[in-house]
């Protein structure tokens, strides 16, 4: 009713207008905004700046050669034409699918017990805090752990690609339990209680109406777990993932053999590279190439998490 | 409701599946082996190789060649450091050790302890290049400048003239390794050990200059400032755009480049060595014909200078052929 009286005087409402709107009536508020939109842009910045980089170091061996690059290994010189990053690739995959099997059906199961059957109480908050701050440790921390535990300790002291892949699967093992927890926690409680309701069970209620609703924000947080996990080079360094040369294998990529063999990955394949550019300043180029690959996979994977939530969350609509 | 798990489990089985395959398609590109057919074809075994980064890429470089030689040899190589490599090595845990120094005597004793027996092979020479800016007025310093310079001695000072009173008064600015760093030890040993001991403080460097173990942030250090010190392997300073500076020492002012490397007239150079484990090598026919390999022209003349090294000369060589064949 007020707004029809405002209405029907056009005046006064262009009075009102007119002072809502005046330019410099609120100057704190255009402040903050232009501070806010600074800082998104030298965020931005600084990515655009490195992508940027990137491309132009890793365009001339993506553009003459990606072929070659692509199915190349290790080599000792930046000229060699069987340079490239199939054993990278192939190592990143295998990390890859070793977090997808350990990390994420360990991860979101522990989520389930943590939201949904835990007691609430003090050895439940203690446990959740150490998973928050176990999320927080520096990668190094558990690349040391990975080499205590899984490279010194078996009687042959080798460097094994089930050592970088576990490693990394712990490594990530607290964000997937983190995310997977929020993504339940988020379930609304009036879905609980409908199912409650009409008879089900508290097993009917997880898996019929709790999982399916949560799926969406755990399929997120264990895709994004699983893109940390391919782009970490600290922890596999100690681990020992190899930087020289790793000699053509045997058998298919698909053979299990190679898990208990020497392995390289994406990451330690660049900071090699970027390490031996000093002697060989081609191999800059090369790593730039790399970084474009690694960028791409990542960002590929990162696309999948996102079309798969839009998916799952069309379908609970 | 099941049917929603369902699909779900449906969708990830199908995205793996999908990744699988495109994964094993790409692996058949890289699966292609080189069709040589030479009479060492038929030996097989796995060489690993450890050890120092910087002699890293001359047994990547020997191992890419004896590829062709012997497809059915499969040499692996990492580089963690000479000590690291060293420590594996004396644990019998690699068949070669590359290292950019001799053994030490404490490293020789834990191998001596595992039993461990080996044999030293030099395997070719790196210079280390003592730089400046390109725009710098200094052309030539002695080991003493060096000393005052970059020696304990040299602590606080902050221009040239101030650590030395005979060079230029000029704002000095010091890049090099870290103490990690191979190079960083035999900078040490070679130029700075005796003149501490004269002097009676310890061998080492002053504490307040740049270090860092990427030879690329000590060359962007020295192109940073226009009167900059630093030293860093000959073969990553060679091609960039720093001056070299010729060094002295005793004998005059030596130019730094491959002659004056490998004929031993310029002073700071280190040599480049293999460990092989004795033992290993007399159980592993491709072992042996590896290290054969690596000592012929192919490993100390080829692989050496093509990873940007100075090799042996002539009579250094045939001494190391014959060191290795007893």
């Amino acid at each position: 009713m007020a707004m029809a009286t405002i209405g029907n005087s056009g005046a006064a409402e262009r009075r009102v207008e007119d002072e809502i709107f005046r330019r410099g009536r609120d100057l704190r508020g255009s402040g903050f905004r232009t501070m806010l939109f600074a800082a998104l842009a030298i965020s931005i910045l600084f990515l655009v700046v490195l992508l940027i980089q990137v491309f132009v170091d890793g365009w001339p061996v993506l553009d003459e050669r990606f072929g070659d690059f692509w199915s190349g290994t290790l080599r000792s010189r930046s000229s060699d034409d069987k340079l490239g990053i199939s054993q990278g690739m192939i190592g990143s995959f295998w990390i890859a699918v070793f977090v997808a099997v350990i990390a994420f059906p360990l991860g979101i199961a522990a989520a389930i017990y943590l939201e949904e059957y835990a007691p609430d109480n003090i050895v439940t908050k203690t446990i959740d805090i150490a998973i928050r701050n176990l999320a927080g440790v520096p990668s190094v921390v558990y690349g040391l752990l990975g080499l205590f535990l899984f490279v010194q300790t078996r009687e042959l002291k080798d460097s094994t690609l089930y050592a970088g892949g576990i490693t990394l699967a712990i490594l990530v093992l607290p964000i997937v339990v983190i995310t997977a927890a929020e993504a339940i926690r988020a379930v609304p409680s009036s879905l609980r209680q409908g199912a409650y309701g009409v008879g089900a069970t508290k097993w009917d209620v997880i898996r019929t109406q709790i999982l399916p609703f949560a799926a969406p924000g755990v399929l997120t947080g264990t895709l994004l777990a699983l893109s940390r996990a391919v782009g970490e080079a600290a922890p596999l360094i100690l681990v020992g993932a190899i930087t020289g040369r790793l000699a053509p294998r045997d058998g298919s990529f698909l053979s299990l053999e190679q898990f208990s063999d020497r392995f390289t990955a994406m990451p330690i394949v660049i900071v090699g590279w970027v390490q031996e550019s000093g002697r060989d300043a081609g191999f800059s180029a090369a790593a730039g190439a790399a970084i474009v690959v690694l960028l791409a996979f990542v960002i590929s994977m990162n696309s999948v998490a996102v079309v798969l939530r839009n998916y799952f969350e069309k379908k609970r609509g | 409701m099941n049917s929603r798990l369902r699909q779900m489990l449906k969708l990830l089985a199908l995205f793996t599946a999908l990744s699988l395959t495109a994964a094993a398609c790409g692996s058949d590109a890289d699966t292609t082996t080189d069709g040589t057919d030479d009479a060492s074809s038929d030996i097989t075994g796995d060489i690993f190789i450890s050890g120092s980064s910087t002699v890293e890429p001359v047994s990547v470089r020997v191992a890419e060649l004896f590829e062709d030689v012997a497809p059915g040899v499969s040499v692996d190589v990492e580089g963690p450091g000479t000590g690291d490599g060293f420590k594996k090595f004396c644990a019998g845990e690699t068949d070669i050790s590359d290292a950019s120094r001799a053994i030490k005597d404490s490293e020789a004793e834990d191998c001596a302890a595992a039993g461990v027996e080996y044999t030293e092979i030099k395997v070719g020479i790196d210079g280390i290049a003592v730089m400046t800016n390109t725009a710098s007025p200094v052309a030539c310093v002695t080991f003493e400048n060096l000393f005052n310079l970059i020696g304990p001695n040299g602590e606080g000072t902050t221009t040239w003239a101030a650590a030395d009173s005979s060079l230029p008064d000029a704002p000095l600015d010091i890049y090099g390794p870290g103490a990690e760093s191979g190079t960083y030890d035999s900078f040490i040993e070679i130029v700075l050990e005796d003149l501490a001991e004269e002097a009676g403080v310890e061998a080492t460097t002053r504490t307040d200059y740049n270090p860092s173990a990427e030879d690329n942030l000590i060359l962007s250090g020295i192109q940073s400032s226009d009167t900059s010190l630093g030293w860093v392997g000959f073969a990553f300073a060679a091609n960039a755009d720093v001056k070299l500076l010729e060094v002295d020492g005793g004998d005059g002012c030596v130019e730094a480049n491959a002659d004056t490397i490998a004929s031993n007239e310029y002073p700071i150079a280190r040599d480049l060595f293999i460990y092989v484990n004795n033992a290993k090598a007399a159980e592993s026919e491709a072992l042996t014909a590896f290290v054969d390999f690596y000592v012929s022209d192919a490993g100390l003349q080829t692989a050496v200078a093509e990873v940007g090294y100075v090799p042996l000369a002539e009579a250094a060589r045939d001494e190391v052929r014959s060191a290795w064949n007893g």
